[in-house]
């Protein structure tokens, strides 16, 4: 089996902010008592965006990884707002390159839904092939979360410290 | 000359931008809608600013804003504030933004002469929210005050420099230490003192007693500090206020070079980063008695104004289910079937002439689909027997007589998905051999053109009446203005679904051909040797949709809406051929369509779960499509139609059917044979 059971994912979930917090990773950890699907980690930064005419946009990022049940993988999810507070469409983030996909891995991957913990329209990664390549990683990895987002970045500009040793 | 000089060191402070999470507009739609609703009181708000080196200027509100106590986050300053949300756009225009901020400057002065501020110094923070909701589009316009008194001017003796020209490393360390163990609530303002080797954070309180005007320190290892949002060599706003405080309290600090600490955090928490700010007060350029207040923040256009946010997209449910619906429809696209065009189902307008069993299914199938213009026809009303079988309909509409179907089918399925665009026709589709009388003479004209009207507005035209000859006028019509037209027809287990070709003038196919181009395809009436009269004879398609096995109107429908998609989503279109074999294995690319080949016909059986594909060209001597029927019809118009109407053979007499009627016959004897024969296993 590949995936991982939700208390699995939650023990994952707090080895991985204890490995933010001593790299400065300003990762989250937000816990629901009554719902353990509900758990899951948050980071949020500001980036900026130069258009064609050198004008600086600043937008706020954030991103949540919680725990997929259909596929018992964690999943990756984002949104990206201006100072408005108005959510970019994918088509803007794909345009501004604020991260790196190719247009048709992008429309492939990502969808904007309803989000199953923040019940909020969310960009988020299907996680159909997640469950594959864990398989490779899950006894070998340290923290399964730092090797799943090791398999986000090619997709998404993260800006990870070097120090998880990705 | 020397004036200038002056004016270039006055202080210029880095203003804030304010930067709305969109949780922000969900809490305050919530309290609107469910706390506030009409009243207009002002609210209690929280906002934050970070210290940190690396983040940009910006003062952030979010979902948490409204909470009862501020979220603690790290590197951050939470201040409060107040939220002033008007019920109108006029008002919200009307208020006069200058007094609005004089008022709430006045009793942050009288805050200031309290003294109160130096055992709080949050005291001194404040913002102000000026905004209007519009909760039917889902805009919010607002307007943030970071309000600050435009007095005392002050300038800057020269340039930041770094805390290291001060202090030594360890004092650093020492500052970050005491600073890190400061109350939160103190971290916005408070005192270090240096020392000769060692620094200490010390809180306002310690060194500012409020019973007297005189300082009682040592101004020259005394620095203020603040925690300071700007980045670059100009000191954050909030020092502003701060050094307003600062001089009502000690006037006499004008007379000396005050020195300032902005403190500014790595993200490890090191404050190396930290400027150091000398302030000295010009003689000369203040007017105390005309003091007012700034501090309305400039929108997008560098303006003074306010700032809209529209979060329909992600905020108004209709939008949200109109996008993921569309979504459904693109996901085939992105994962499955790439050249899928998704615009066309949207663009396409549907007709659906009959709104019963097949019309409602077809509907529901159409709006899986994507397709968004569905008109709907029929002249019933929504009966007891309906709502089992007729999907769209619920108890509630057979109520008081019943609805109107078309209407209610319009309606209903706004309900399922509100930005379809659909509506009801109630009319009667006259049909051949069923004599209009004088009374309803009037009545049949109209129903006609309102008729030819919707047909000639839509792009594709559903058959899904209960009667064989109701279909007779619909055909024609589409055939003369070149329509899609998807037929379907229900037996008892037995359905048939199929498209029209649109093509009047028919062409020789080649015997050895291996399909037929879609516009040289039969209507249903060219299979047919017998024109429609109002006959009693008992046939196996179109009886009324309840004698039916309830699941051969959902197959049906399914079908008729996948072969639209097929037929919209190939090349050609309405002209795209049907092969004579399908199921070949090799069929030419050529020939099929993004989603495959498109079939002309499909009956199907239910009794013995079977299904047929036939294909067959246009009948010379139709009644429907023929040349010579259509001629007619642009001929004469209505008085043709009536003929019809009022005549059970005139059809057979202009297409010389009369003389094939021996054939004819044949034909059904044959056609009869066959089903007799499945008739008897049945038994
Ligand atoms: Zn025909």
């Amino acid at each position: 089996m590949s995936s991982i059971t939700p208390e699995e994912f939650v023990h994952t979930a707090k080895k991985f902010i204890e490995l933010s917090d001593k790299f400065f990773d300003s990762w989250s950890f937000h816990q629901n008592d009554n719902d353990i699907l509900k758990t899951y980690v948050k980071k949020e930064e500001f980036v900026n965006h130069r258009d064609e005419g050198e004008k600086v946009f600043l937008y706020r990022a954030e991103y949540i990884i919680f725990y997929n049940l259909s596929y018992g993988v964690p999943s990756f999810s984002f949104n990206i707002w201006n100072s408005s507070g108005t959510l970019l469409t994918l088509e803007e983030v794909r345009q501004m390159s604020l991260m790196k996909i190719s247009k048709e891995d992008f429309y492939s991957v990502i969808t904007q839904q309803e989000h199953p913990v923040m019940h909020r329209p969310y960009f988020i990664i299907h996680p159909c092939n997640t469950e594959k390549i864990l398989l490779y990683f899950k006894h070998t990895t340290k923290n399964l979360i730092v090797t799943f987002l090791g398999l986000i970045t090619p997709l998404i500009q993260l800006n990870l410290p070097l120090e998880y040793g990705l | 000359m020397l004036k200038s000089e002056e004016k270039k060191d006055i202080i210029q402070y880095v203003p804030f931008m304010s930067f709305v999470h969109p949780s922000f507009w969900h809490s305050l739609t919530e309290m609107k809608l469910n706390v506030d609703k009409l009243n207009e009181s002002t609210k209690q708000v929280f906002g934050r600013y970070s210290y940190r080196d690396d983040t940009v200027s910006v003062f952030e509100v979010d979902g948490t804003s409204f909470n009862t106590n501020p979220e603690i986050e790290l590197h951050y300053i939470n201040v409060t504030g107040t939220l002033m949300n008007k019920n109108t756009i006029e008002d919200f225009k009307n208020i006069d933004k200058a007094s609005l901020i004089n008022s709430v400057g006045e009793i942050m002065r009288a805050n200031i002469q309290t003294k109160s501020w130096i055992d709080n110094p949050n005291n001194l923070l404040n913002f102000f929210i000026l905004s209007f909701a519009d909760l039917k589009k889902f805009h919010y316009y607002y307007w943030f005050a970071f309000p600050a008194p435009s007095q005392p001017i002050v300038c800057l003796k020269e340039k930041c420099q770094n805390i290291s020209t001060y202090f030594n490393e360890k004092q650093i360390k020492d500052i970050s230490k005491s600073f890190q163990v400061l109350e939160t609530t103190q971290k916005c303002f408070f005192a270090i003192i240096k020392n000769n080797d060692t620094a200490e954070v010390v809180k306002l309180s310690k060194i500012l007693d409020k019973n007297s005007k005189e300082l009682k320190i040592n101004l020259t290892n005394t620095f203020f500090a603040f925690a300071d949002h700007s980045n670059g060599p100009n000191p954050g706003w909030p020092l502003r206020i701060f050094l307003a405080a600062l001089l009502d309290f000690c006037p006499n600090l004008s007379k000396t070079t005050i020195q300032i600490i902005g403190i500014r955090c790595s993200k490890n928490g090191s404050l190396t980063s930290s400027q150091i700010y000398n302030i000295t007060v010009p003689e000369g350029v203040q007017t105390p008695e005309n003091i007012g207040w700034v501090g309305w923040e400039r929108n997008d256009r560098g303006n003074f104004g306010p700032k809209l946010a529209n979060m329909s997209a992600s905020m108004d449910p209709v939008k949200l289910a109109d996008t993921s619906s569309d979504l459904n429809i693109k996901l085939m696209k992105w994962r499955l079937v790439p050249d899928l065009n998704v615009d066309v189902m949207k663009n396409t307008k549907c007709l659906l002439l009959g709104s019963g069993t097949l019309g409602c299914h077809v509907a529901r199938d159409l709006l899986a689909w994507g397709f968004r213009h569905i008109t709907f026809v029929d002249n019933g009303k929504v009966s007891y027997s309906n709502p089992t079988r007729q999907v769209l309909y619920t108890f509630q509409d057979c109520l008081n007589g019943g609805k109107r179907k078309a209407e209610a089918a319009a309606d209903n399925i706004k309900l399922i998905l509100p930005t379809v665009q659909s509506q009801g026709l109630n009319l009667h589709i006259p049909m051949p051999g069923h004599p209009i009388g004088e009374s309803l003479k009037q009545e049949t004209i109209t129903n006609v053109k309102l008729l030819t009207e919707a047909i000639e507005s839509h792009d594709v035209i559903f058959l899904l009446l209960d009667t064989r000859e109701a279909r007779w006028l619909p055909t024609l019509i589409s055939a003369h203005y070149g329509k899609i037209v998807i037929n379907a027809a229900l037996g008892f287990d037995s359905y048939l679904v199929m498209r029209h070709g649109i093509s009047s003038v028919p062409k020789e196919t080649s015997m050895n051909s291996s399909y037929v181009s879609g516009d040289q395809l039969g209507c249903y009436f060219c299979n047919d040797v017998t024109a429609p009269g109002n006959s009693a004879k008992d046939r196996t398609l179109d009886q009324q949709c309840t004698v039916s096995r309830p699941g051969a109107a959902a197959v049906a429908a399914a079908l008729a809406v996948e072969l639209l998609v097929a037929l919209l989503q190939h090349r050609l279109r309405v002209k795209a051929p049907a092969l004579y074999n399908i199921t070949d294995e090799d069929i030419d690319s050529e020939l099929q369509g993004v989603l495959g080949p498109i079939p002309h016909s499909i009956r199907g059986f239910l009794h013995s779960y079977q299904t047929v594909l036939p294909t067959c060209t246009k009948f010379k001597q139709c009644i429907a499509c023929s040349q010579v029927v259509i001629n007619k019809y642009r001929e004469e118009g209505i008085e043709f139609l009536m003929k019809v109407f009022n005549s059970g053979t005139y059809l057979e007499e202009i297409t010389g059917l009369t003389e094939l009627q021996l054939t004819a016959e044949m034909t059904e004897i044959l056609t009869f044979s066959d089903e007799d024969q499945e008739n008897t296993d049945d038994a």
